[in-house]
Order: structure tokens, then sequence, then C-alpha cells
């Protein structure tokens, strides 16, 4: 089994800096001295997808964990998919409705951010992840807010929101079951819709036993029990509710989340203040198109024709309402998406709904896990944004995890066509000179020889001399190629050049 | 002039643009047949009915005569006896808070409750404002009389709809959204709380109600 707190994480090192100068005088949270150390050592080390991947395609028990899980996921999506009237036809509307929204995204940002404030909100716009962190951190100071409650987003979890806050001397929780089974254990979220889809529940059961100094019980039913009842005072308790986001609608200033526990609803209803952390890519200009956002993204992440709940909410509690937040605050994050807005060829990338469809579909993924993307989005639109949010220089191997079959694109409910930016990233490595230098020689030296007829003739004989004396060795098997072209033959045997040549075979005619 | 470090700024800059565009753009249009899913008002509360019990929802069509004596029968036997209500034409003219209380529950609208202490209710009974038929959904926009923390924090949430509270699809839920004003908070309901988040196994009542029922009253 792989230790996963020791694969690197690069997000981390954001932390190290951008937290607020009081961070540093405030203690650690009780029983937290791990995650520091664990930081630590993952901004250290270099992510390296290659060996990382190895590890994670060699374990079985994860395969087993993470394949059956998401095998399961994508079937459901295929049946319940079918419930729509041309669910090809859906999938281009929703695609072009947030195309048309991300090519118009100024204007609806501004028309949001209006009738936010018009709801009596406060709305910021954060630049990255370091002022995101900055703003929420004086919100909670200027509030005196004392316990946190989380709810599941992407968008925290790309800038460790709750690390920073714990940091900062918050009492955070973390109330999405999954996210609160990560944040116990001190580990990373996997995928994007259920974040805990590589652990087993004797693993769960034994960190319930010892968090909570219980007796083992490996049954579900008795470890949400659990939870909930920690939980539920939190809840109670807790005067800072900080969600994401899975739209927001221009037309009427509001925040939309899906959930299927609850913990999120009580975010929006216990907390006398709260905030609302989303990425800016995630506006929709009206609430009819909402309609059609519920009715796929459900079925795309989980096979349910909609979730259990479905939150719409903006503004503090209105005049006479006696729960709701009093103060409500929505920080709208760039952290590099207007990078990728800028870019005609890769604009369409934001389109994402993180529903996780195209994880369930992926072989790679479903072999490999979430962990080994080295990355909060991991699977194919994984392979595809971090790069584009972060650099292609640590990610430039993400855009090779890929076996460009499709299955992502099929699966997508607005229709990004990730095989081709897959590639198109793929042509960027190489015109940026990012790839291995000897990998770079080779081509070279290739097209040097395709390009003459007496190099090509040399190469040839060359090859042929090299590769039959080592297949004579070996009974007629190439079996070991050397240098970088060893990967192709640790899994597989090439059979004898033959004795003579095209060019040969065809002087002797 | 574009100031940089202002993300708006930056946004327009990105599509190409040098100020933040002002004209409204027409977003798509959303063609009836391929959004749509229910597509008559005929039969909405049997549609709910089978969409809300796969959700597993508890779904059961009443008469108004004999809905009090139903709920404090249900309510009984899942052994509430803390009731919270919202305050409402429909639930005051149906006469419940009273009902219930002979029956010997106790009963508070939320005039009487606190966000607190609705933490300490066993059960919720509200109205609804809208109900989906498409997906089986209750929806309800909170306001004064309709705290958020009643359909939440109970273990049991008992919603009483009306003929006049359904709707056939998503798409009519938000044209009406619109119409008549969103508020603060809508909270759309499918069915009790649930997970699977451990090995995919569904495990009902995380952290909102373990029992959804819903009476159809005729």
């Amino acid at each position: 089994m792989i230790d996963f707190n020791h694969i690197s994480c690069p997000l981390s090192k954001d932390l190290l800096y951008s937290l607020n100068p009081m961070a540093t005088l405030s203690l650690p949270v009780a029983g937290d001295q791990n995650t520091n150390a664990f930081l630590h050592e993952a901004a250290a080390a270099k992510f390296d997808f290659h060996s990382v991947s190895v590890k994670a395609a060699g374990d079985e028990q994860l395969k087993l964990a993470v394949g059956g899980a998401v095998t399961r996921q994508d079937a459901s999506r295929k049946m319940r998919m079918l419930d729509l009237p041309d669910p090809d036809a859906i999938r281009q509307l929703a695609g072009d409705i947030k195309q048309h929204t991300l090519d118009h995204l100024d204007y609806y940002l501004h028309q949001l951010g209006t009738n936010v404030e018009k709801n009596g909100g406060v709305v910021h716009f954060a630049k990255d992840g370091a002022e995101a962190k900055r703003i929420i951190l004086d919100i909670a100071t200027q509030e005196d807010t004392k316990r946190c409650i989380k709810s599941k987003s992407m968008v925290s979890e790309e800038i460790e929101l709750a690390h920073a806050l714990e940091l900062a001397g918050l009492d955070v929780v973390e109330t999405d079951l999954g996210e609160f089974i990560v944040q116990i254990s001190h580990d990373k979220p996997s995928h994007l819709v259920q974040p805990i889809v590589h652990k087993d529940r004797k693993s769960i059961a034994k960190l319930f036993a010892e968090y909570f100094n219980t007796p083992y019980n490996d049954d579900p039913q008795a470890l949400c029990q659990q939870a909930r009842i920690f939980l539920r005072d939190k809840f109670r308790t807790s005067d800072l509710g900080i969600t994401g986001g899975n739209f927001l609608v221009a037309e009427t200033g509001h925040v939309v989340g899906v959930e299927n526990e609850g913990n999120q609803r009580q975010s929006v209803t216990t907390p006398r203040v709260m905030i609302a952390l989303v990425g800016i890519e995630k506006v929709i200009p009206r609430m009819t198109d909402l309609a059609v956002m519920i009715k796929l993204l459900a079925r795309s992440a989980t096979g349910q024709p909609i979730t259990i709940y479905t939150n719409i909410y903006g503004g503090p509690r209105d005049k006479g309402e006696k729960d709701g937040p009093e103060v409500f605050h929505l920080i709208l994050m760039d952290n590099g998406r207007t990078e990728i807005l800028a870019s005609e060829e890769y604009r369409e990338t934001l389109r994402c709904i993180r529903c996780g469809a195209c994880l369930n579909a992926c072989p790679i993924y479903r072999s490999i896990g979430g962990h080994a993307y080295g990355s909060v989005y991991p699977g194919p639109i994984g392979a595809l944004i971090t790069p584009l949010m972060q650099g292609l220089g640590e990610f430039k191997d993400l855009p090779h995890a890929s076996s460009l079959c499709g299955a992502c694109y099929e699966a997508c409910p607005v229709k990004i066509n990730i095989p081709k930016h897959l590639i198109n990233l793929r042509r960027d490595i190489v015109e940026r000179k990012i790839n291995h230098p000897i990998e770079r020689f080779i081509y070279r030296a290739w097209a040097k020889s395709l390009k003459s007829p007496l190099l090509y003739k040399l190469n040839t004989k060359l090859q042929k001399l090299v590769l039959r004396s080592q297949a004579e060795e070996h009974g007629g098997w190439v079996t070991k190629l050397p240098s970088i072209a060893s990967g192709w033959t640790t899994i597989r045997d090439m059979p004898q050049p033959a004795a003579k040549t095209f060019h040969e075979l065809w002087k002797d005619r | 002039m574009i100031d940089p470090s202002n993300v708006l700024d930056k946004v327009a800059r990105s599509l190409g643009r040098t100020s933040v565009l002002t004209a409204p753009p027409t977003p798509p249009e959303l063609p009836e047949p391929l959004v749509r899913l229910v597509h008559t008002d005929f039969g909405l509360r049997e549609l709910f009915a089978k969409r809300a019990t796969e959700l597993k929802m508890l779904v059961e069509p009443c008469y108004t005569e004999e809905l009090p004596d139903k709920l404090a029968g249900f309510l009984k036997a899942n052994n509430c006896r803390a009731i919270g209500m919202n305050v409402s034409k429909l639930l005051n003219g149906l006469g419940l808070p009273q009902s219930l209380r002979d029956a010997g529950l106790d009963v508070k609208t939320w005039d009487d409750l606190t966000l607190d202490s609705a933490y300490d209710l066993d059960a919720a009974v509200t109205d609804v404002t809208y109900a989906v038929a498409e997906t089986g959904t209750l929806v309800i926009r909170t306001d004064a009389n309709h705290g958020r923390s009643l359909t939440l924090v109970p273990k049991v949430h008992v919603a009483i709809l009306q003929p006049k509270n359904f709707v056939p699809d998503l798409l009519d839920l938000m044209e009406r959204l619109v119409k008549d004003g969103v508020g603060s908070h809508v909270t759309l309901i499918s069915g009790p709380s649930k997970t699977a988040d451990i090995e995919m196994n569904v495990v009902i009542g995380v952290h909102g109600p373990l029992i959804v029922k819903a009476y159809i009253l005729s």
C-alpha cells in the first residue's frame, strides 16, 4: 500500500508564504502536529508523475477499490443520461451556455457582482489563492469568529484553505463526511466527487476508533452515525460557514450548491457569518440555464436524476428571518483562470462543472487513482487544467497520462474536447522544448535520417545489426532495449528483425 | 485605463477588450424539446409521487379531513414528541397545531422557536412553495415564517403539499423563481439526506433528516 502522505502536492508551497503574518504566532490546533510536518515535506518534494504513477499502478488494492467504484459510477451515469430526450444535444447546449458565458465573462461577472450587492452581500475579487485566504482571514478576524464549518469545495482544496485557517488559529471542521475523513487522517482527496474513493471501510473504521476513542465498528451506517453526532455539535456552535459554489446565477446574484448530505445547507443556515468562495468561471447567465445544468450535473456525477439538496442562496438573511447568515461575502477567485481565458484555444476547458464523469470513464484514472496526478484536480480534466493553471514545468508528464481513447470527451456534460487539448499540450511541450533532451535529440536525428537516403540506409543497417545480435542471444526475441527505449521492452518482447531490409529485398528481386 | 490588479479588468483584457463589456449579450436559446422532460400539466401529483418514492421519500395521498389523525399517528409511530411547524396559512387553516397538541404532542410554531431550539426538535411539519413533478422535489423559499433550520436539523421532516404547489419540470420551477423572486434562500429537497462516501454504500440520514414524508392533499 502506498503511503499517500508522502506524495508531494505542489499546492502546499503556496501555503507557506501566503499566510497571514499572525499565523506564525498562533498555536497549531490540537492533534495536528502531523499536518504541519506533512506540509513541509510535501512542499519540499518535487512532483514526479512517472514514479508515482508506476507505484500506484502496481497497487492492486487501490486498483480494486478505485477502479471498481468508478466503473460502477460510470455505468450508472450512462443509464441515467438516457432519461434525457437527446443526451448528446443537451450536452452540446450546456457546453454552448458555458462557452457563451466565458466569451462574455466580464459582462456576466459585473452583472453578478451588482446583483449580489443588491441582495445585501459583499463581493470580493481575489487574484490568487493567497489573496483569497487573506480576505477570508480578515473577515474571520473582523467578525471575531471562532468555529468554522466548511463544506466540500474544490476551489478551497485548490488553495488549501482549511490548513491556512487552522494555522491561523481557527477551529475548522470539514463537514462533508468524505472530507471530514480526509481531514482527520491528514490525507488528500483523490476524486472530485468522492474524496475518499481510495479508502476502504476498514481503514476508516480504524481511524474513527482512534479519533473518537471508541470500539472498532466497520458498519458504514454506524460510522456515519458517529460522524453525524460529532458534527452536529460543531454545526450548532459554529459562527462562520464557508462554502464553494457549483454555479453563480448572474441574472439574480445567487450562488447555487448541490449536495447529498445536508452539511452545505448547514453552512447557510446556522453560522452568523457566511463566505462563499467560488472560481470566476462558475457563472451562468440565467436562472433557466440552471435547469439545464442541474439535469446534467447529478446525472453525470453520480447517476442521480438530481442531488438530494440544491441550495440557492444570495445575500444575508431577509428581514424577519431567524436563521441564516447576518453577513454574506462572495469571493470570486481568479488564480490562473484568466490566463486560460486569454487563450482562445484552451478557453473551453473552463466550462468544466467538476462532475467527475471523465475520471470515472478514464482507463488511466481507474488504474492509478487520483493521488498520482499530484494535484487536487485528477483524471483527464486534471491532466489538462493542472498544467494550464500551474504551468507545464513540473506537470509536463500529465498530458501524457492518457491513452487518447476519447472516453472522457464522450462523458463530458459540457463537451470539453479533452483528448484534443491533451494533444495540443503535448505539442506545446515540444514547441517550448521542455521535453527530455535525449528525446529531442532522437527525434532530431530521426528526422535527419528520414530526409537523407544514405543516412536512412545506414540507420536501418545499424538497427538490424544491433537488434539481430541481441535477439540471437535471447532465443530469437529482443528483450531489452537501451536507455529511454527500455520502457518498450519492460512489458513486451520484440521479434527478431528480418535478415534483409526492404531496400535489400527490392534490390534482389 | 486598465488596472492589472483588478480581476474584472483582467478578465476583459483576456477576452481582448479594453474595458468591461456593458452591452448585454444574448445567451443561447433553450429549446424546450431538448430541456423539458415533463410536457404536460396532467398527472403531476402521480408523477411526483413516483419520482419522490424512487428517491426514498415517503409519499401518501391524503384527504384534508383525515390529515390531522394520519399525521399525529405518523409522528407518534416515529417517536417524535417535540414538533416544530412553520407559520403558514395552510397549516393553521387545517388546524394542525391544535390537533397535534390535542393528540398529546409538544408543538411549537416558528415564531416561538429559535435557531438553537430547532436542534432539540424531533420533527418539523411544513408547507412548501413548489413541488417539482419531474424529480419529486420539494422546494421551500425561506422567509420570516419559514425557518431554514426547520427542514434541516430535526430527524423527521413532514411536508404538506397542495395541488397548487405542483410544477411539471425544473424548467418551470426556474421560470417561477425568477417571476416570484428568489429571496435570500431557496432550498430544493429531493429525499432524505444521504451519503455514499464509504465504499459507495448508501447510508441514509447523514446531516439532514433521516425521514422525509410528503402528504399530498387532494
